[in-house]
């Protein structure tokens, strides 16, 4: 259970030195050839690492839709709430967000029609991801533990709607390290701060080389971002001028690491700085959207003021997967001119109406351009907020927080496109069949990775840790 | 007939087995007890029964688990142990994954024939339970001899000696003296030695040289600033509750404060740790108000908390469960919150010993209010009652007058929009016009005989823009000869709504001037729910057409004069109210004393399903089942008792430990916050145990304990590695050299801070202003940015969902549960911080312009450079002339980049390659 008690090395030692680009087979080496230099060869924690089987997605995109998309408006059409709207919920009432100001059931005021080969119904709210439908795995019986954002998000992320816990992005780039040395594994675009902030993408008490790299935050307009990685460009020296900088402390630290024999970590602070140096040279390029030709840039909804936002973050989402990010997250979230998202406690049919426009067309932009690109194929697309929403009205015109049944999707990356998974209650209330808890959407994430999530665990506090919990079982019928 | 059944059963179950009760057994045998064994035991076997079930005797299957049997036998349909397998339930086991169907079949099979279980087999007997080592009390150990006496300075050094001279291992030799002082003044101040310091101690040869440095450290203030953060580290301090709505704890500061002021003049550990858990209660040392026994115990309030949960009792219980990992790990290297849903899996702490610690934290009071969609906060005052009172009565006056202003404004607000009303239609013909047909609003206003003002109101409002507003569907729709009947449908369903709401407005204000009367509470004032009539809610309140004004000048013109004239009464009366009160008496985040509750185990840890009743007692294993229960009050105070008594066999193990590790890099435990089975066993038991009894002799005293580890050899040497120490312990658990380490990010950022002369050495207070969110935008919710002082690191306020991202770059943790110790990453987005961070360019800016305009030649500025930044001279030997090295440099930079401060600049960027280099990162 706790392999590494019977190495020499502490497991703090270990993580230490792995974190550093070190192990082991570093020190060992070192020893055997009696020479401190040796470091080139060593292990990267980020470096590509094989999965535990065959792997159908080789990385994933998440579009976190934050405030909790209604499942009853979008792709999980009710009938029954159409024929006894305004009635009461015929069944006890779970524990919502804000007790007390529900009313009783309400129908959608959106039409729901079949798309594609596959008939797949989608609301009109969604008419861009509507065509797509038949590259769309639609999952109707998705379930979490929190009524409130703040659990929510933070189960949706890592696992654990209490602790904090490596978010999902962590694990899989602890699993699968990345395949570009030059960017983040994990790459997390205009992240809200609220309900959790930081800790939806910590990598917690797995090594920080597995932390979500932030691109600016929630409350920012892309063209406000300083600059895309923070500390990423120096504004005084040019290139030449910092290589010479740089070759002096080179030397510098070189005569240290000689002169303190057998410190890989000296030496692994050296490499740092060589990555550092590539990475302002290699890394902007990955966030030059402008280079991108103008039907791509129509395609995302680039062009259109409403959609812009997450347009961009699309856009970037797809340049940073085509180099080697390993997962990469965009969030719609509260913002300038979006106060509240998706999180319509009331006003549904204003703010659903918004919040669609603004992410509609880049969601289906991306999926074409993936698709047309070949990188649909072994790209993990997920789509979905922290919870759905309530068959029953709030404040009148509004829906509350539903965790006990709702939709995400899932396209591209190994899973069967044009079909529906599990299904809510005839009100959308409860999912009751094919379940899929948020540990079950994880299990089966890391599975088309190539993961098994039983096995990709990391011991800290006095036992194996890992993003299921206890808990997750593979949806296997959703894998093509 | 009974056996014809089961083996119908058997057949359709794919089993060949057992027709009879010596063949029930059978069937145990080959396929029940393996299946139990290989996929029960683990949990429910002789060492660990999670909710008490023990599947590997006749008497713990029987008896069953903590809520009841698990079968009934011969009936597999009502048998929890069969719903459990075959996942029909809550409860799904074995929990990795279902049985197979050929397995469920098998023991719905054996429950159905009975559950027959061979007769003879009895419990094993339980052989006692050797008693863990940091179970045991403390011993005294004396140092032990060793051949090489002279390497003794210290007791201490006796006992790393004797395990090296056992593997026939060399200590490293002494570190030299610019790097001992380098060393110690970074691990007792987080600073590094100043010029002078650095002169002083080289001048100074007597044999009590470091021993001076040492008391000279301790003395300084920076000492509490560093030593009051690895307690911070420990207390998991911040200063918002983090999870979902990341309220500011506006007084943790305080708290802050107060642990900086104890390490600083010695507070005893053993008073220390009592405050931290019931300060409160102690009786206060002067004043009638126990000012740090309060504050001290925002070490318990000052946890993360999801106030905006919904399940108040999950998230009371969340909070216990936080200060009960916290007090465990954090004073007792004990894993104590693992025994949360189940017997601890390798510690003998049961789910009984766990429930017994939460019974004395939920009897405390922790939140001022629970209900509510968000609960609130609870913040103590740090004056007498009646001050706290007085203060209060004073808000409530304010309160007051903000109450009549309002009343005021809405019963104008009433005659505005009841002048206004009938001609609501009017009003939206004529905006129609103006925003549709391009006519002029002032022109329209006179006209129509209409007030502008309003108008323009109603043609912002109805403008189309982007947004899909159902309730105006109707308006738009409307043609030129639909306009005047939807017009007029307009203004009387709005007419409709405001009669009845005036009506219910009436009635409430009735009511509640009746129960003034009679000095009964007021009903709750009615609240208009806007999904009711979105056009209604939109026009009469907030910025609506027909709200009342909430501006002062628009109210001028609107409000009658009489009307003005009293709002501006109330105003002059609320700002010399809010001049003359007194001030906010200072509060803290603290805990006091709630309603004891009567405590019960959470079965699985769900409070809806309850197990036993549990006494509020300490862990039986550490005290024994005969302890009395507490039967009053919370048993705070008691808790804080027994952990301080010098008899407690983890306390003072744990912290030395932990003082241990911030000197040394690792501990003699080197799991510091787990001393459990799973924590790593001592590398020196012995010195441990001494080191333990010297803290609580020298009354609890960690600076007498600084004093006894620092004027050792084993601080003392350098670290230096040989071949040899490496093949013979490379991990150095026998501590043969010193472990080099990494600056914290406190340590780099204060450096930097004070090569420049820019360090604010202020000492305590808050740089975080507000209180909860206010009315923050959620994506507001930042931490204070660092670049925005000059400070030191330990006094920017942390807003625990967004740290600085500087802190996070460089190790700080998460500030969300208690730390055992900084991890140390290697990563280029570090290196970038060094290379181009605006921060960094300033401070080595700053730098080169110190150097510049002191005097002497460049060379004399370069030694300087070295001492300041790195703590020591440069290298002249042989190849490595660094001087010669910096000289051909800056000349190279100077050439590079010409201009009028190619010289400054050049400076900049030597003096950035300093403070870049592994020499200042690294204290060796």
């Amino acid at each position: 259970m706790d392999g590494n008690r019977f190495l020499p090395l502490s497991r703090r030692d270990l993580l230490r030195n792995s974190a550093a680009g070190f192990g082991m087979v570093a020190l060992a080496a070192m020893l055997a050839e009696n020479s401190p230099l040796h470091a080139e060869t060593a292990e990267n924690p980020l470096a590509p690492k094989a999965p535990h089987f065959p792997a159908r997605a080789k990385r994933v995109i998440f579009l976190f839709m934050h405030g909790g998309p209604s499942h009853i408006d979008t792709f999980d059409p009710k009938p029954r709430l159409v024929r006894d709207n305004g009635k009461p919920l015929p069944f006890k009432r779970p524990l919502t967000f804000a007790e007390g100001q529900t009313g009783g059931l309400m129908k959608s005021p959106w039409e729901f029609k079949p798309y594609g080969e596959s008939g797949t119904p989608v609301s009109e709210l969604l008419p861009h991801m509507a065509a797509c439908v038949d590259d769309i795995c639609v999952v109707r019986s998705m379930v979490g533990d929190s009524v409130a954002h703040g659990g929510a998000l933070l189960q949706l992320h890592t696992g654990s709607n209490t602790f904090t816990r490596p978010s999902m992005g962590s694990w899989v780039v602890y699993g699968l390290g990345t395949e570009n040395r030059n960017l983040p594994g994990f790459i997390t675009i205009k992240p809200s701060l609220s309900h959790g902030g930081a800790k939806n993408w910590s990598s917690s008490f797995l090594p920080a080389a597995y932390q979500g790299t932030p691109i600016g935050h929630g409350g920012m307009k892309p063209e406000d971002l300083p600059e895309p990685i923070e500390y990423l460009k120096n504004k005084g020296l040019t290139p030449e001028q910092q290589r010479y900088e740089l070759d002096m402390l080179q030397k510098m630290n070189r005569r240290s690491a000689r002169r303190w024999q057998y410190d890989p970590e000296l030496e692994g602070r050296i490499q740092a700085f060589e990555l550092a140096f590539r990475m302002q040279t290699e890394a902007p390029e990955a966030f030059e959207i402008e280079k991108e030709s103008e039907a791509t840039r129509k395609l995302y909804g680039l062009d259109r003021p409403e959609c812009r936002d997450f347009a961009w973050q699309c856009l970037l989402a797809r340049r940073l997967i085509e180099r080697g990010v390993r997962f990469v997250q965009c969030s719609h979230t509260y913002g300038p001119g979006n106060e509240v998202g998706w999180d319509a406690h009331n006003e549904l049919v204003r703010l659903h109406s918004r919040t669609s426009r603004q992410v509609d067309q880049p969601v289906a932009g991306l999926l074409r351009d993936l698709k047309a690109r070949g990188l649909l194929q072994d790209t993990l697309v997920i789509w979905g907020g922290e919870f759905g929403r309530t068959p029953i009205s709030q404040g009148g015109d509004g829906r509350d927080h539903n965790p006990y049944g709702y939709t995400m999707w899932m396209a591209g990356g190994g899973v069967k496109g044009g079909i529906t998974y599990g299904a809510t209650d005839e009100f959308g209330y409860y999912a009751v069949e094919d379940r899929m808890h948020i540990h079950d959407m994880h299990a089966t994430m890391l599975y088309l990775l190539g993961l098994d999530h039983t096995r990709l665990t990391y011991f800290y506090g006095g036992r194996n840790f890992r993003l299921t919990d206890v808990a997750g079982n593979v949806a296997h019928k959703i894998v093509a | 007939m009974r056996l014809a059944r089961y083996f119908l059963l058997l057949l359709w179950a794919g089993s060949a087995v057992a027709q009879s009760a010596d063949e029930g057994s059978a069937l145990f045998e080959s396929r029940i007890r393996p299946l139990f064994a290989a996929h029960c035991y683990a949990c429910h076997g002789s060492a660990m029964q999670m909710a008490g079930l023990n599947l590997s005797t006749a008497a713990g299957f029987f008896r069953g688990r903590d809520t009841g049997p698990i079968v009934v036998k011969g009936d597999p349909e009502h048998s929890a142990l069969i719903r459990a397998v075959s996942y029909t339930g809550t409860i799904k086991m074995p929990p990795g994954g279902k049985l197979s169907p050929q397995q469920i079949a098998d023991l719905t099979a054996w429950v159905k024939m009975g559950a027959p279980w061979p007769q003879a087999e009895t419990a094993p007997a339980q052989a006692p339970r050797p008693q863990f080592w940091s179970f045991q009390p403390v011993k005294d150990y004396p140092p032990p001899q060793v051949r090489d006496r002279t390497w003794v300075q210290s007791p201490i050094d006796a006992f790393i000696l004797a395990k090296l001279e056992e593997k026939g291992i060399r200590p490293s030799p002494r570190a030299d003296k610019l790097t001992l002082l380098r060393r110690a003044t970074f691990d007792l101040t987080g600073l590094p030695p100043t010029q002078r310091e650095i002169a002083d101690f080289l001048a100074d040869d007597s044999p009590q040289a470091f021993a001076r440095v040492v008391d000279r450290l301790l003395a300084s203030p920076r000492y509490g600033e560093r030593w009051g953060r690895h307690w911070l580290d420990v207390a998991r301090y911040a200063d918002s509750t983090g999870a979902d709505e990341d309220h500011r704890y506006p007084y943790a500061w305080r708290y802050r404060d107060y642990v900086i002021d104890a390490f600083n003049r010695d507070l005893p550990y053993d008073q220390f740790i009592q405050e931290q858990i019931a300060g409160d209660l102690l009786p206060a040392r002067a004043d009638e108000v126990n000012v740090e026994g309060i504050t001290a115990t925002g070490f318990l309030a000052l946890g993360p908390k999801l106030i905006a949960e919904q399940d108040k009792v999950k998230m009371l219980y969340d909070i216990v469960d936080e200060q009960i990992d916290v007090v465990g790990r954090g004073l007792m290297g004990l894993t104590l919150a693992c025994a949360r849903c189940h017997d601890h899996k390798f510690d003998p702490i049961t789910t009984k010993d766990y429930y017994s610690l939460a019974s004395i934290f939920a009897s405390t009071k922790q939140l001022a209010k629970v209900e509510g969609v968000v609960s609130e906060l609870y913040f103590v005052p740090l004056v007498p009652k009646d001050e706290a009172a007085r203060y209060q009565a004073h808000l409530d006056r304010i309160n007051a007058k903000k109450e009549a202003i309002e009343e005021i404004v809405e019963q104008e607000g009433r005659r505005n929009a009841d002048r206004l009303r009938p001609h609501l239609a009017e009003y939206m013909t004529a905006a129609r016009k103006i925003y549709a047909g391009g006519a002029k609003t002032e022109e329209m206003a006179r006209a129509q005989g209409l007030d502008e003002r309003v108008l323009g109101k109603w043609v912002e409002y109805l403008k189309p823009n982007m947004e899909v507003r159902p309730h105006l569907a109707n308006w738009y729709k409307a043609t030129p000869a639909t306009l005047a009947q939807v017009a007029q449908q307009y203004q009387a369903d709005f007419d409709a709504r405001i009669r009845d709401w005036e009506g219910r407005m009436d009635k409430w204000r009735r009511e509640a001037a009746e129960a003034r009367a009679s000095g009964k509470k007021a009903p709750e004032k009615p609240k208009f729910v806007a999904g009711d009539d979105r056009f209604f809610a939109e026009v009469r309140f907030g910025k609506g057409p027909f709200a009342p004004p909430e501006k002062d000048e628009e109210r001028q013109k609107v409000f009658p004069a009489e009307a003005n004239a009293r709002i501006a009464v109330l105003q002059q009366e609320m700002d010399a109210l809010k001049k003359s009160g007194p001030p906010e008496p200072p509060m803290a985040c603290a805990v006091t004393e709630g309603e004891p509750v009567e405590q019960h185990v959470f079965v699985r840890g769900n409070w809806a399903v309850k197990g036993d009743a549990v006494p509020k007692r300490f862990p039986v294993v550490l005290t024994g089942a005969g302890q009395p229960p507490i039967t009053h009050g919370s048993g705070r105070l008691e808790l804080a008792r027994w952990l301080a008594s010098p008899e407690h066999p983890l306390t003072a193990r744990v912290m030395v430990n932990r003082i241990w590790q911030w000197h040394f890099g690792e501990g003699l435990v080197r799991t510091p916050s787990n001393f459990g089975r799973l924590g790593e066993a001592p590398t020196h038991p012995e010195l441990l145990d001494f080191l333990a009894k010297r803290f609580i002799e020298s009354g609890w005293s960690i600076k007498a304990m600084h004093r006894l580890l620092m004027l050792s050899s084993a601080y003392q040497m350098s670290p230096e590695i040989s071949a040899e120490q490496v093949k013979a312990d490379a991990a150095n658990l026998l501590l043969s050299h010193f472990n080099r380490r990494r600056l914290d990010i406190e340590e780099i950022r204060d450096t930097l801070l004070a090569l420049d002369g820019s360090l604010d050495l202020t000492m305590h207070g808050s740089l975080q202003e507000g209180k909860g969110t206010d009315v923050e935008f959620s994506e507001a919710r930042m931490s204070f940015n660092p670049d925005k002082s000059r400070r030191r690191t330990v006094y920017l306020p942390l807003r625990r969902s967004n740290l600085p991202s500087v802190l996070n770059l460089f190790d700080f943790g998460d500030a969300t549960t208690t730390s055992e110790g900084r991890s140390r990453t290697n990563i280029a987005p570090q290196a970038l911080f060094m290379m181009n961070s605006g921060f960094v360019t300033e401070r080595t800016r700053g730098l080169a312009k110190m150097l510049l305009v002191e005097g002497g030649d460049d060379a004399a500025r370069i030694r300087r450079a070295y001492l300041i930044t790195l703590g020591r001279k440069p290298l002249a030997e042989g190849s490595d002339d660094e001087v010669r090295e910096a000289l051909e440099y800056i000349r190279g930079f100077e050439k590079k980049r010409p201009g009028p401060e190619a010289r400054l600049d050049a400076w900049e960027s030597f003096c950035r390659v300093l403070t870049a280099s592994n020499d200042f990162v690294y204290v060796n």
